[in-house]
């Protein structure tokens, strides 16, 4: 019996001085650390490859820097690039680079100097050249880059020095800068392609990456979590986690969930507003982000070869319902793709009203009196732009079923979902396109020109030689008046057209411990973690 | 006590009557059977009892809380989900389909399996031990799990599902049937038959059957409850009933996203699922009860 | 022993080529086409799929085309996954642990509490306790486990904030997984945080294995309260009563023993029925687990994941069965000569 209590109170004493250890050590880890709630994997770890808003959140920022950013007023400001000039006739731009820049130091790769115009030169001739030895790793495709047609306006990059290169342009093109600034136009380690080449293993470039960020990939177990460290070399300035994790959590309940029990210090597309704002230790942000969200029609299949059966479809869905149901009132109706803070908005487009019976009219004049049946693809993540689209996709079903058509919901995991649509295997998708910079460029080319059927990120794929030729025109022109004529041309065809039925322009929404100091998110882009502290 | 008959004459009552007075005599077997009734009831009438369309979404009264809350509203008995449908009639439609579909489903397994399994009785040899030893197998993988297989070859779906369950539950059927037949042909009565002359065939029909059937009905009340948890289950893995269908598994998945914003679209599916199931284990559980103390008395 | 040895051995192969004769004709029975479900190979060039070809002897009849793919398992090769094109045995060692820690220590809760109430309401048989304790098992029973685990979460996560919701360890805690049992790594890890970790880990660990063993709990104590109940009945234990042996003695010397036993000999079975469970309650708590792997890759149509994931998970349920029964035959001696179907 004795030894019993010996054991007890040996036991009692050793629990009770480890957890009074652990208290203090806790905390420190728990202060240098942030646990961010996403709400998916990232498909690569370069921003080149991918424009997916959660592949962008999760890398952007977080391990590279561009040669020039935007600032908080939508103006482009310097950062890889001190200072930029460009010729009068806008055709020439040279970048004059910083000499401070370090690259990550990791396991797997060790700089042995810093950032420098071979870098800058390396970064885009992988996407320019077709030659380049890079240019085939992750298959060649660069979609952003591609959708701007960017080897049609860039005609040569040229070293004139170790820290000044300047772009040679075919012709001006007012969103050359915009498009530099955005989070895709990264600068890789030509050093470390030069190592990968010789080890034979250049696809490793994407996958185990180096840049200048303000945080290193320390490691990543794909749908489950993203661990970084931070770069203390970082050029910018000190980073003041020491320790970023991504922690990937599909389901919106679970961020909620992990959030409320202090799991998460900041999550991605918070649900339950009202939830959040009633818990004093946690507050809700919101950003006014560009986007459009939307139900795509697969023009390539039928019915929706069809334009008739597409406009009496989009007479079919109640979008105010839509709205309030499925982001609780905090969004605009859309009635064409370009928000309505765009300068190229054009207000004196006819929205397709809410009216069952047109839609059935229509749908007897193209044929289909009996109605028919398709499928509804809903993409299984978050955005601002649809915060919930299997929740529209219901409200879709409920809606269509009433003018005779059937209609089923698809849904896949979020990568093979983004890879059967590519393959255009959809009949209808809800989706949506967040802008990457304030251009209407933006909107019009990724979503529906015919270089964006091929690369991918024209969903309805949709191809009209008239419209094509009217973007080219206005970005050969900075004369504002002329661009806006000009989109206003293109916007009438589409809503001739109707590839995509808009439906809400969005804010973004975010939630997060009051103990996280320092700004996350902005109006363009992923978020950045550079600037954020814990207490 | 005055009798009208002067001899007094032993009456046996038929042994389903003789179960039905042991059976009744615990009152909680007597609420689980009036709650199974009850749902067998509100299976087949739930289109016209239910007040509002289970499928038709209404936005404008979403997310309206259970009437006895200070927001509730009272032709909204339990409340409307995110897309404003009556939570109740969506309850009372899913008894058709989680509660009815499993009741169809044990129906049918309890068809092949007994038919199987008696057929199997008949035979002996190397056919019997390869049979054996394949139901040995496939008893121990767990029927949810087999359920999931067979859901992944077929592909999700509420009829797939419903194959999957069914595919599941034969094996044990055939097991049990399998059992009672070779116990019950080692008996003497049926031997006496047999000396008469009769088929084996004949012998099942007339002789063993009667003899087992409360056997198989015992087993198709544990079946029926596992059918019920395995077709929810999957209906809560998304694999099971589609989207707009109300089945208990399913539409709990859905409130899943609402938790925090409408709770009650979480607890009453749960609910029901646990009702449904509770009731049929109560009246299989009278039932064993009964068959054992008839066979002592 | 050693017939007996054999006997399981002879079941063993027996399930083992029932088993991948199954997973093999999965293969043919997915949509697409077969080559590509076995191997998981989207991508492959022409001259990879040549190559894959001959690997999985395709130009042979269907029985060498089963040997091939039979060696290719033994070899470790499960094909690589449809959806990630990661490799599958790889991810298989990486998950199957975290299931088989959740599913031992909700096995451990189950025993634990089930066996010891199941013993308490036999020995007041018909008695209030036995009623209450058999109502709540039949609730218990009842219950589905993903409803019990949300409840679980709102209660005592969210509500309480005493335990996390999910995951199997805070993140901020970075352990090497060299085995991929968590409470292994994190002892054997040099992480200067050891301790907490440990402990972040065992609170992480609470919940789900609580509600997975609710069910198997209950059933426990349906068994152990059958055992109970017919080992008192039995001669042996009257003639210790008729001897003077007081109420204590006669449970804790001779009752439970025997007990014990007999439930043991139902344990194999429940552990599957666990296992399955944990399936559900690894979606419900995100844990990193073969359950929710298996679940996640049946909603993208990963066939080869699928088709290899099934063949792991019920192997290794298998295996659980047979050691349950060596235990079984270890204990009590006259089981070794019992036949197949009386388990």
């Amino acid at each position: 019996m004795k030894v019993n209590v010996w054991l007890a109170k040996a036991i009692a004493i050793f629990s009770v001085s480890m957890l009074a250890s652990c208290e203090t050590e806790n905390q420190q880890i728990a202060e240098n650390s942030l646990i961010y709630c996403a709400e998916g994997s990232p498909a690569s770890f370069n921003p080149q490859t991918d424009t997916s808003g959660t592949t962008i959140d999760a890398i952007a920022n977080q391990l590279y820097n561009r040669l020039i950013k935007f600032n908080d007023d939508n103006s482009i400001a310097p950062a890889l690039a001190k200072s930029w000039h460009v010729t009068r006739d806008g055709k020439m731009i040279t970048f004059y680079l910083r000499k401070d820049v370090h690259f990550h130091s990791t396991d797997y790769f060790y700089p042995t100097r810093l950032f420098n115009a071979d870098d800058v030169l390396f970064s885009f001739n992988r996407i320019l050249d077709s030659e380049h030895p890079f240019h085939l790793v992750s298959e060649g495709k660069y979609p952003f880059f591609q959708n701007v047609q960017f080897s049609n306006i860039v005609k040569e990059i040229e070293k004139i020095n170790d820290h000044t290169v300047r772009f040679k342009l075919h012709q001006a093109n007012s969103s050359f800068l915009a498009n530099l600034a955005t989070d895709y136009a990264v600068i890789l380690s030509k050093e470390y392609a030069d190592l990968l080449a010789e080890q034979d293993r250049k696809d490793d470039i994407d996958v185990h990456p180096i840049g200048t960020g303000p945080f290193k990939l320390k490691s990543y177990q794909p749908g489950s979590l993203l661990r970084y460290y931070r770069h203390d070399n970082y050029w910018h300035n000190n980073v003041a986690l020491e320790q970023l994790v991504f922690d990937i959590t599909t389901s919106d309940t679970g961020r909620l969930t992990k959030l409320l029990t202090n799991e998460c210090d900041v999550i991605a597309y918070p649900i339950a507003p009202h939830k959040i704002q009633e818990n004093p230790e946690l507050q809700l942000e919101e950003v006014t982000s560009f986007n459009i969200g939307y139900l795509g029609f697969n023009t390539h299949k039928p019915p929706f070869d069809d334009q008739r059966v597409r406009k009496a479809i989009s007479h079919a869905i109640n979008k105010e319902a839509i709205i309030d149901a499925v982001y609780g009132g905090k969004a605009e109706i859309a009635n064409a793709i370009l928000p309505k803070n765009s300068w190229a908005h054009d207000k004196s487009i006819q929205p397709h009203e809410y009216s069952p019976i047109k839609a059935k009219q229509m749908l007897i004049e193209a044929g289909y009196k009996d109605g028919f049946s398709m499928d509804i693809w809903a993409m299984p993540v978050q955005r601002a732009y649809n915060p919930n689209a299997l929740t529209m996709a219901k409200l879709i079903q409920a809606d269509l079923s009433e003018i005779g058509v059937q209609v089923e919901i698809v849904s896949y995991e979020w990568s093979t979902f983004l890879r059967r649509l590519s393959l255009g295997e959809h009949q209808t998708v809800l989706l949506g396109w967040s802008a990457d910079h304030p251009d209407p460029d933006n909107f019009l080319t990724p979503l529906l020109s015919c270089s964006s059927v091929v690369t991918g990120s024209n969903r309805a794929l949709w191809c009209n030689q008239e419209f094509d030729n009217l973007l080219k025109l206005a970005l050969q022109t900075t004369n504002i008046n002329q661009r806006k004529n000009l989109y206003f041309q293109a916007q009438a065809i589409i809503q001739q057209a109707l590839p995509l039925l808009p439906i809400a322009h969005s804010k973004r929404f975010q939630a997060r411990n009051k103990k996280v100091k320092g700004q996350l998110l902005t109006s363009f882009g992923g978020v950045n973690f550079a600037e954020v502290s814990k207490q | 006590m005055a009798r009208d008959k002067i001899y007094q004459e032993e009456e046996f009552p038929s042994p389903l009557i003789q179960l039905w007075i042991i059976f009744r005599q615990t009152p909680s077997i007597m609420i689980g059977l009036g709650a199974f009734i009850f749902l067998v009831i509100l299976a087949i009438f739930s289109p016209i009892l239910a007040p509002h369309s289970s499928v038709e979404s209404n936005v404008a009264m979403a997310m309206l809380p259970p009437a006895w809350d200070d927001a509730g509203n009272i032709s909204y008995l339990l409340g409307t989900d995110d897309l404003g449908r009556d939570m109740l009639s969506r309850l009372m439609h899913g008894t058709s389909l989680t509660f009815g579909l499993s009741f169809i489903v044990v129906i049918i397994a309890t068809v092949i399996g007994v038919f199987i399994g008696s057929l199997s009785a008949l035979t002996r040899g190397v056919k019997s031990s390869f049979l054996n030893h394949f139901l040995d197998v496939i008893l121990s993988i767990p029927s949810l799990l087999l359920a999931i297989v067979i859901v992944a070859i077929l592909g999700p779906g509420l009829s797939n599902t419903l194959w999957a369950v069914i595919m599941v539950l034969i094996p044990q059927f055939i097991h049990i049937t399998r059992n009672a037949v070779k116990e019950e042909f080692a008996k003497d009565y049926v031997l006496a038959s047999k000396l008469d002359g009769a088929s084996s065939l004949r012998i099942l029909h007339y002789s063993v059957m009667p003899n087992i059937i409360e056997k198989i009905v015992s087993q198709a009340t544990f079946a029926q409850s596992a059918a019920i948890l395995d077709i929810a289950a999957l209906g809560f893995l998304g694999l099971g009933a589609p989207i707009p269908l109300p089945e208990w598994g399913a539409m709990l998945a859905s409130g899943f996203d609402l938790f925090y914003i409408a709770p009650w679209t979480v607890y009453l599916p749960g609910l029901a699922i646990l009702f449904a199931v509770v009731a049929t284990n109560l009246v299989g559980e009278g039932l064993r009860h009964a068959i054992k103390l008839r066979k002592f008395s | 022993m050693f017939i007996f040895t054999l006997r399981k051995l002879n079941l063993f192969l027996f399930t083992m080529l029932l088993l991948t004769i199954l997973s093999f004709s999965l293969s043919f029975l997915f949509p697409g086409e077969q080559l590509i479900n076995i191997s998981g190979q989207i991508n492959a060039t022409e001259q990879e799929l040549a190559i894959l070809a001959t690997s999985y002897n395709q130009e042979g009849n269907i029985f060498e085309q089963y040997l091939a793919y039979v060696f290719h398992i033994f070899s470790g090769d499960l094909g690589v996954s449809m959806s990630s094109q990661t490799d599958i045995a790889g991810e298989i060692v990486r998950l199957l642990p975290a299931t088989i820690e959740l599913s031992m220590f909700a096995f451990v809760i189950a025993t634990v509490i089930g066996v010891p109430i199941g013993f308490v309401a036999a020995i007041n048989h018909n008695k209030v306790t036995d009623n209450v304790i058999l109502a709540v098992a039949m609730i218990g029973y009842s219950v589905p486990v993903f409803w019990l685990g949300l409840l679980a979460i709102l209660t005592f996560s969210i509500q309480l904030g005493w335990l996390p919701s999910g995951g199997q360890i805070s993140l901020l805690y970075e352990i090497e997984r060299p085995t991929g049992f968590m409470f292994i790594d994190i002892l054997v890890s040099e992480s200067p945080h050891k301790w907490q970790a440990l402990q972040n880990a065992y609170a992480h660990i609470i919940l789900p294995a609580f509600v997975i063993a609710a069910a198997p709990a209950t059933v426990f104590i349906r068994l152990a309260r059958s055992a109970m109940l017919s080992v008192l009945e039995t001669s042996y234990i009257r003639a210790t009563r008729a001897k003077g042996l007081s109420f204590i003695q006669i449970i804790f010397r001779h009752a439970i023993r025997n007990a014990l036993i007999k439930v043991i000999q139902h344990i194999g079975l429940q552990f599957a029925n666990l296992v399955t469970l944990a399936m559900i309650t690894e979606v419900i708590f995100n844990w990193p687990g073969i359950g929710r792997w298996l679940i996640e890759s049946i909603y993208q149509r990963d066939y080869t994941a699928i088709q290899s994931g099934l063949l792991v998970l019920s192997t290794f349920i298998f295996i659980v069965h047979i050691i349950t029964d060596y235990t079984y035959a270890a204990l009590n001696p006259l089981a070794r000569g019992a036949k197949y179907g009386s388990r």
